[in-house]
């Protein structure tokens, strides 16, 4: 990793470029695949506003806005992980592993079983109710990692985060036995990672966070960096650790709870992410973390493109789409031959 | 790298595999929709209901696509036979857009309960339909159809048969079980014993339409059904118990434990085998043609 300063720089501009291309593609295929089969000219045209009515029926309406809803919940998924992953100064630190995951399906299930008949629109309630019990559990998992004088303690961020995790899967096991079994199914694909929200309206949702949050946190990339040395030396680097830490956590988990909000609790991304982009452009926030948000889109892209036309006409979530690509993927780092 | 690369791309491939496994058997060509669909009249109608679509064969029209059953990811068993060549549209929970705009209908049928937030995007496709299945019975479901699809002569036809045939099969069941005697229905199903109450799909059907007398305790539940634990079996005194044993290898053996349980054979129904094992589906299906299914099914139980 020795490699000078410019040569990592521009290592990391080609491998963006390489992943913009790559993110470009898996888009125009997703934009392509579907029941009725449009040809990518067609797509063209109708992006372009020369569309057939029913052409621009099906982009703008049915494959648009869930692509997009995709594209946004990969990208804060994977910048979430690796700000967790940062900050705790644990590379196996993911959203769920903080109880992120499991407390946005307990609000889920909260919301199914006990307020179902609550007024409003269901298509923004359950983002909601998700949103508020992801940041619920975030909350609990940072209050019991806190020690006076100290501020969040990494390992004991992790070791809280599975313990709590624990507790509210249980607590929402416990919930979705009781559920009649539409309700149930519907909660299950929910559980296993499925993008639902295929509305413009979810779209429209999921934007501010991710445009205003995702840049907040690439302007903190040096702190990030800095975490990495220890507390102590970052501290003497001249880095107010435990308040940028704590706004840095809030950050992510804010962000990971509303993408989960839109893609259900999708577990693997936030961890695989920052690794891949790791990988590509070394250790350094500034260099990896675009690269992260670019991983993170082209995986759940694929996987939702995937899921939703291999296997039809019961698609399969595409969380189970991005655990099954990357369960093999991680074996793979284990066993690969140690530099 | 490349030898390292051998196992990792095969364990890949297995994993994909294992997670296509089970999907592909139900995989369905997207062609073109059936010839024997319904004649010009109601034109080329998509139903997003399933109670919808059996209610439109009841009145001797096919659909030219339908959603399937959640649970089964495909046509109800019962009706399936009836429903060759039909394009599927997903199921009521998660319907196929891109299917329903493919198949170019001239109306849409939904059901306000699952489908009503997505009227306008139905009406985007085609003329909407929109059917609230807890306004009325079954008979008012059929009518309404029926007046959108010009075949109000049909529908009071079926129901005329219906009604006759209602009260063949109540009077059959009761020269069977005796004038005043109490019957209960209950499901098994994998997690719990349920009893049927007297609300849609089984209550009407039994206590209002056959004219059976509610055993002890079963008129008080007034939803589709409550879930008891076994001991309080004896409690509802029934002289017949109907019973649903739902889909699936689980519900079936909680079936059988029930059966070899001595409280259950101390049941005085049991003891003067009045317990009868309904075809669930028919019984469970609240649609016209799911209720005469379900009345063929009782005049065959109760006949031998």
């Amino acid at each position: 990793m020795g490699l000078p300063a410019d040569r990592r720089s521009r290592r990391a501009l080609l491998s963006g470029l390489g992943l913009l291309a790559l993110a470009a593609v898996a888009v125009a295929v997703s934009l392509n695949t579907g029941t009725i089969s449009l040809s990518p000219a067609a797509v063209w045209r109708t992006l372009a506003g020369g569309g057939t009515a029913e052409e621009s029926l099906i982009l703008f309406q049915y494959r648009l806005p869930r692509i997009l809803v995709t594209m946004l919940a990969g990208i804060g998924l994977g910048v979430a992980g690796a700000v967790f992953q940062g900050a705790s100064r644990n590379s196996l630190a993911d959203p769920g592993l903080l109880g992120i995951n499991a407390g946005a399906a307990l609000g889920l299930i909260v919301f199914v079983s006990f307020f179902r008949t609550m007024d409003g629109p269901v298509s923004l309630l359950i983002p909601a109710f998700a949103f508020i019990g992801g940041t619920a559990a975030a909350v609990l998992v940072f209050l019991l990692s806190y020690e006076r004088g100290r501020g969040l303690l990494p390992i004991q961020l992790i070791l809280t985060g599975i313990s709590i995790e624990a507790g509210l899967s249980a607590m929402t096991l416990f919930l979705s036995l009781r559920l009649d079994p539409d309700t149930y199914a519907f909660t299950a694909r929910w559980l296993a990672g499925s993008v639902w929200g295929r509305d413009w309206i979810h779209v429209w949702t999921l934007l501010p966070w991710i445009a205003v949050l995702v840049p907040c946190i690439y302007m903190a990339s040096r702190t990030l960096d800095s975490f990495s040395f220890g507390d102590d030396l970052a501290k003497g680097l001249g880095s107010r650790v435990g308040r940028s830490r704590l706004l840095l956590l809030a950050a992510a988990v804010a962000l990971s709870c509303a993408s989960a909000a839109m893609a259900g609790g999708i577990g693997f991304i936030g961890l695989a992410a920052p690794h891949i982009a790791r990988q590509l452009a070394g250790p350094r926030h500034r260099h990896f973390l675009p690269l992260t948000a670019l991983v993170g889109l082209v995986i759940l892209v694929c996987a939702d493109t995937i899921g939703r036309s291999l296997f039809q006409p019961s698609p399969v979530p595409a969380g189970v789409v991005a655990a099954a690509l990357g369960g093999p993927y991680f074996l793979y780092l284990l066993f690969r031959p140690k530099k | 790298m490349l030898k390292k690369a051998v196992p990792f791309l095969s364990l890949l491939l297995a994993f994909i595999l294992l997670t296509a496994c089970g999907q592909n058997a139900a995989n369905e060509p997207a062609s073109s929709p059936s010839p024997s669909a319904s004649p010009a009249a109601a034109g080329r109608i998509a139903s997003m209901s399933i109670h919808i679509t059996n209610n439109l064969l009841a009145l001797g029209l096919t659909p030219a696509g339908s959603v399937v059953g959640g649970d089964v990811k495909d046509f109800l068993p019962h009706v399936k036979d009836r429903l060759e060549g039909v394009q599927k549209l997903g199921v009521v929970t998660e319907p196929d857009m891109e299917a329903v705009l493919a198949l170019k209908p001239d109306s849409i049928f939904i059901d306000e309960t699952y489908s009503g937030p997505d009227l306008a995007k139905f009406e985007q496709i085609a003329p909407t339909v929109s059917i609230n299945p807890d306004k009325g019975t079954w008979k008012d479901h059929l009518r309404e159809l029926a007046g959108h699809v010009g075949r109000q002569q049909q529908a009071e036809d079926f129901i005329l048969d219906y009604d006759k045939q209602k009260d063949e099969v109540g009077a059959l069941i009761k020269s069977r079980l005796g004038a005043d005697a109490k019957v209960m229905a209950v499901r098994m199903t994998a997690k719990e014993l349920r009893v049927m109450g007297m609300k849609r799909p089984v209550g009407p059907l039994l206590y209002d339409d056959l004219g059976l007398q509610p055993a002890d305790g079963v008129e008080k539940i007034d939803k589709a059904y409550e879930v008891i634990s076994q001991e309080v079996l004896p409690d509802f005194d029934a002289d017949a118990i109907l019973v649903i044993v739902s889909k699936g290898s689980e519900a079936k053996k909680n079936y059988g434990l029930l059966e070899s349980n001595p409280l259950w054979k101390s049941l005085k129904a049991v003891q003067n085998k009045h317990v009868y094992v309904l075809d669930g589906q028919k019984w469970l299906d609240y649609s016209s043609l799911g209720h005469k299914m379900a009345l063929d099914d009782a005049a065959k139980l109760f006949a031998e």
